[in-house]
């Protein structure tokens, strides 16, 4: 990857529709993450496998951190915080296999994800305290704070997309550049660097993300009949 | 820096479509064969906790059971012991009995034996005493034998009572006269006038030779008889140590 990870290359046209590098690979961790998940939840039972094992292992740690996180009961958020994080972890190990770019290193791709939080939580916090409810957020705890919270939405969101962005994308430049000057030994470090980085950042984007929901809907968490469990 | 939108749209589409794939695919089948599973367990431990209340009932009632059969045992136990102990003294008190009946048959049968062996001897002494009285006897003269007894038959026959003496007396028939020999003219002679004199008439004698009466004489009439010998004299003494006995 050696073109400005600004711009975003396109592979092909689908109508007036420019298919780029990116959403092509989203496409292939799309059908690779569903086709998995099919293949593996296909045959679930009560005793369970060393698969189904690590599946209900995988939910319950997820369940965990948005109960811990959100103050909630986890099953409403569970699909879109789950979906998050395998997506963004898989994008970024991507990276290991070669020809491959990751998606999250495009920024089409970031602010997507981070868009889609932005809606999740307003949308969460409309239907947990109302639109009215709502809206009166963000005149707390004063209305003069309401341009600031305004201000905080929206930069929040562009934080949440750029810091993925950044941190993906860096990597990425990181190991073009070690693989153009030293070959094939001297990446490796690299790799492993980009594995650790690509794990944390989507740990980090899918707490991010529970925090952003649980602070819409935080105001009635205590009132929430799942949030009791 | 140029941001392309489409691509963005694309993008967000397409997370959306995994959010609902994996949500469709992964996350709630995943967690509903966990809720499965804890309803499945809590199912198991209400029956387990049901089945562990069967099994403490059925061991209280089979504590009872056991309880009720130690009872029962117990109640047998000691009405088989009073069934034993009362078998044991109707036992006892059967062979108590019968030991006694024993001991009473073996004591008449004692004295039956002592009573035997008494008379026994008695019969020996009789016969030693007659067998003595004979040889004595034999010492002296045959006329005393018989002569010496006429006055002792005139005591008896003075002895009767005056209507059996007046009826012997009166007997047409002839009167028997047992003596121990034959006697003599004399000797019978003697007798008749003894007993003409005691009877007021002169008798009619048949004489009847006894040995047996070792000494002296006995008058037969058809309704008295008047004894007067050794013989009848043996059997009175006899008859009286018999009963002494007795």
């Amino acid at each position: 990857m050696m073109h400005s990870p600004l711009i975003s290359e396109t592979l092909f046209q689908l109508g007036p529709l420019p298919i780029g590098k990116a959403v092509a690979v989203t496409w292939g961790l799309l059908a690779l993450l569903a086709g998995g998940s099919w293949l593996l939840t296909r045959r679930l039972r009560l005793r369970p496998t060393r698969w189904q094992s690590l599946l209900e292992l995988l939910v319950a740690v997820l369940d965990g951190q948005i109960r811990d996180t959100m103050q909630v009961s986890p099953a409403p958020y569970r699909a879109l915080i789950g979906s998050l994080f395998l997506f963004i972890l898989a994008a970024n190990w991507a990276e290991l296999i070669p020809g491959i770019e990751p998606p999250t290193a495009s920024l089409e791709t970031d602010a997507a994800l981070a868009l889609i939080v932005f809606v999740a939580s307003i949308a969460c916090g409309v239907a947990s305290r109302g639109p009215a409810g709502y809206l009166r957020t963000f005149a707390e705890p004063s209305w003069v704070m309401i341009p600031l919270n305004i201000v905080e939405q929206l930069t929040r969101t562009f934080s949440l997309s750029v810091r993925l962005f950044g941190n993906i994308m860096s990597g990425v430049f990181v190991l073009g550049i070690a693989l153009s000057l030293a070959g094939l030994l001297v990446p490796i470090p690299f790799m492993a660097l980009d594995l650790l980085t690509g794990a944390i950042q989507a740990y980090i984007f899918s707490v991010l993300a529970m925090v952003f929901i649980g602070a819409a809907v935080k105001e009635t968490a205590g009132t929430h009949p799942a949030s009791k469990e | 820096m140029t941001l392309d939108w489409w691509s963005l749209g694309l993008q967000a589409v397409n997370v959306l479509i995994l959010v609902w794939l994996l949500s469709r695919f992964l996350f709630r089948p995943v967690a509903q064969i966990v809720a499965e599973r804890q309803s499945e367990a809590g199912r198991l431990l209400d029956e387990a906790a049901e089945a562990k209340a069967a099994a403490e009932r059925v061991r209280a009632e089979a504590e009872a059971a056991r309880a009720q059969l130690a009872s029962r045992q117990d109640t047998a136990l000691r009405a088989a012991e009073q069934e034993v102990a009362g078998v044991k003294a109707r036992l006892l008190r059967e062979a108590e009995e019968e030991v006694r009946q024993l001991h009473e048959r073996a004591e008449q049968a004692q004295v039956a034996r002592q009573q035997a062996a008494l008379a026994l001897v008695e019969e020996r002494a009789t016969r030693l005493a007659l067998e003595i009285a004979a040889r004595l006897l034999e010492r002296l003269p045959d006329s005393v034998r018989l002569s010496a007894f006429i006055d002792g038959l005139l005591a008896g026959l003075d002895e009767l009572p005056a209507a059996a003496r007046q009826a012997l007396g009166a007997e047409s028939a002839a009167l028997t006269l047992r003596v121990p020999r034959t006697p003599s003219a004399g000797e019978l002679e003697a007798c008749r006038q003894a007993l003409a004199r005691a009877l007021g008439r002169e008798p009619e004698l048949k004489v009847a030779v006894d040995p047996g009466l070792i000494a002296g004489l006995e008058l037969e009439g058809s309704n008295a008889v008047v004894r007067n010998s050794f013989r009848a004299d043996l059997a009175r003494l006899h008859r009286e140590l018999s009963h002494e006995s007795a």
